[in-house]
């Protein structure tokens, strides 16, 4: 299938600075696909790019097939929908959905239809003739949703549009967003930091660091098959295993690590034995016990923090050669309390070897 | 609202607040009071009231006409003003120009320059110019004087406008000249109308730059002006009344429309 955005080796400098690195970057047509990262990652501006907004210091755009990268913005079938919504205050809320219909010389019996169906859908019938400084937060997110989806554009792009939201109606609009995607069977490409709300919506997640993608998947395989240790660290909680490599076998690997041989997931990675790697272990992976496991390596500590969080149960456990792991558990798995000595085992597959 | 000097006795203050009230109003009310007297001398007591002198003011030609004219002259420099002003107040906040603060007090010089050197270096470079001193010089001088105020209102306006408005109206299909007259423009309204009636104000209300500029014709002030030399009589304050109740109406409405544009 034909991509709907491609990036082709774009790069663009703010002066001398880099914000993005040789970006390539194809995007499937009807997916949710969420650009994810610190700030200053580069993010915004790939978005900004296919906007428009910015034009790439080198390299290609296609939007459709077609080269856009130096088209402005109102030349190219695409639309945003701002961090802080940008309504305009001098028009009410119909005025405002149908901005991009007048534009387009759409007749205005046709515009106010559009308009209506395009607010029902929000259920902001009822507010069409209020102006944006009456509205809500979250109304005022549905009302800016909605304007930049009347023109009927290939993709709509959406600048971290939740974080001037509070929690629970972050929550809501999550889900709604991920509704209306699923319902207009458009394209959306979605700009934020926050994992959670990645890990939420998306069909494919892009963890972008210093101007680069790092690594690009569905959530589930960002989550339990990070390539590198930033994808571990920035999504979610992560204990990292580092030793030296002793040995690789059928897709595993052996590493030195607090006394002992440990197994991880050589996850398509061919490190040379002998150096030193990194593989990383999610909390929930760990089990502990409190007696030595037959059959099976283990690795013993004793528990340091044990802490309460209703739905598990967090502990840190202290290895003999200085290091903490967390583990997660059952909040009623296990009586040990601070200070007993424990036994962490786990799946060698739920280790994964990283690249760096 | 706030309270000031809090620990003084609260009479005397107000007692002080009402004397400063008086001070300001009592010259008007007596010269409105003496509008209405039915004799030739401005003095008091006033025995016999009249409105004669409104009826002959408004059936005075001579005063119609320079009303006429000093609007005239005021809405032509209000139009320029403005163009100039929005002009300036936009180059001031483009990205990447350079020398802003440079070209920000440039533009309100002719705020703060004595009204009477503004007038003579006027008439000087109109002369250099060849430019006849009349109606095109006087518009020239009157928006030279008023471009400040509309660089400075528009500008306060335009730095309170969030920077993605005029790109979220490109990305619906604008280009830049649409973005600037569907989004940009009516943003700025309440500062421009505001601007404006300073603009009219200003111009209205301007003896001395007239007097260097002008020709024959005569604006307002300088008609009344002239009535004062020829001796005062109640019919040069029926005059003056009514220019003040309508001035300060304008003038009002004014402060309410840019009060509207500084809180919204």
């Amino acid at each position: 299938m034909q991509p709907v955005v491609h990036f082709r080796n774009v790069n663009k400098y703010y002066g001398s600075s880099l914000a993005v690195d040789n970006l390539d970057l194809a995007i499937e047509p009807g997916q949710f696909v969420t650009l994810l990262g610190p700030s200053g990652c580069g993010k915004s501006t790939t978005l900004r790019m296919l906007g428009g907004f910015e034009m790439p210091t080198s390299g290609e755009i296609f939007l459709d097939g077609q080269e856009i990268s130096q088209l402005p913005p109102n030349k190219r079938n695409v639309n945003i929908v701002f961090q802080d919504y940008a309504l305009f205050p001098h028009l009410n809320v119909r005025r405002n959905v149908a901005f991009g219909l007048e534009l387009k010389g759409m007749a205005s019996d046709a515009i106010h239809k559009r308009t209506m169906e395009l607010l029902s859908l929000v259920k902001l019938t009822d507010f069409a003739e209020r102006m944006p400084g009456q509205l809500s937060g979250g109304q005022r997110q549905r009302v800016a949703l909605m304007r930049a989806l009347a023109p009927n554009p290939n993709v709509l792009l959406l600048d971290e549009p939740l974080s001037a939201l509070d929690a629970k109606l972050r929550q809501q609009m999550q889900i709604e967003l991920k509704s209306i995607q699923k319902t207009t069977g458009k394209t959306f490409i979605f700009v934020t930091h926050d994992q959670e709300e990645a890990l939420t919506m998306s069909d494919v997640v892009v963890v972008m660091n210093a101007g680069r993608i790092e690594q690009m998947g569905d959530p589930h395989t960002l989550y339990a098959k990070p390539r590198s240790r930033f994808v571990a660290n920035f999504i979610g909680e992560t204990n990292f295993i580092e030793g030296k490599l002793k040995a690789v076998d059928g897709g595993l690997a052996a590493i030195e690590w607090n006394g002992s041989v440990v197994h991880a997931n050589l996850n398509g990675h061919s490190p040379t034995i002998g150096t030193t790697v990194a593989a990383a272990l999610r909390p929930e992976s760990i089990s502990v016990r409190s007696d030595k496991p037959a059959n099976t390596i283990a690795v013993s500590g004793r528990i340091t923090q044990r802490i309460f969080k209703g739905d598990h149960t967090s502990l840190t456990v202290d290895l003999p050669g200085g290091q903490s792991v967390v583990a997660q558990l059952d909040p009623v798995a296990l009586s040990a309390v601070t200070g007993d000595d424990v036994w962490l085992t786990w799946r060698e597959s739920d280790a994964v070897v990283l690249a760096d | 609202m706030r309270s000031y000097f809090s620990d003084f006795p609260k009479t005397a203050l107000q007692a002080s607040y009402w004397l400063f009230v008086i001070y300001l109003l009592l010259p008007l009310a007596l010269m409105m009071a003496i509008s209405f007297k039915d004799a030739n001398f401005v003095a008091f007591p006033i025995d016999k009231w009249t409105l004669k002198w409104y009826a002959q003011v408004l059936q005075d030609k001579q005063f119609l006409e320079a009303c006429l004219y000093s609007i005239f002259i005021a809405l032509m420099t209000t139009l320029f003003a403005t163009i100039v002003g929005v002009w300036i107040a936009l180059l001031i906040t483009t990205e990447g120009m350079i020398a802003r603060s440079v070209i920000f007090a440039l533009a309100c010089l002719p705020a703060v320059v004595p009204g009477l050197i503004n007038a003579i270096s006027m008439r000087i470079f109109i002369r250099v110019l060849d430019i006849p001193t009349g109606t095109g010089a006087i518009i020239l001088g009157h928006t030279v004087h008023a471009v400040p105020f509309v660089v400075i209102m528009v500008l306060t306006r335009l730095r309170s406008m969030p920077n993605n408005l005029v790109d979220a109206a490109r990305d619906l299909g604008a280009d830049s000249f649409v973005a600037f007259m569907r989004v940009t423009l009516p943003y700025l309204a309440p500062a421009l109308a505001g601007g404006m009636v300073f603009c009219v104000l200003t111009s209205i209300d301007d003896f001395v730059r007239t007097f260097f500029l002008g020709g024959y014709q005569t604006t307002l002030p300088m008609l009344i002006f002239a009535k004062v030399q020829g001796g005062m009589s109640p019919e040069i304050n029926a005059m003056a009344t009514l220019v003040l109740i309508v001035t300060a109406a304008v003038g009002l409405y004014a402060e309410h429309l840019t009060r509207r544009s500084r809180t919204r």
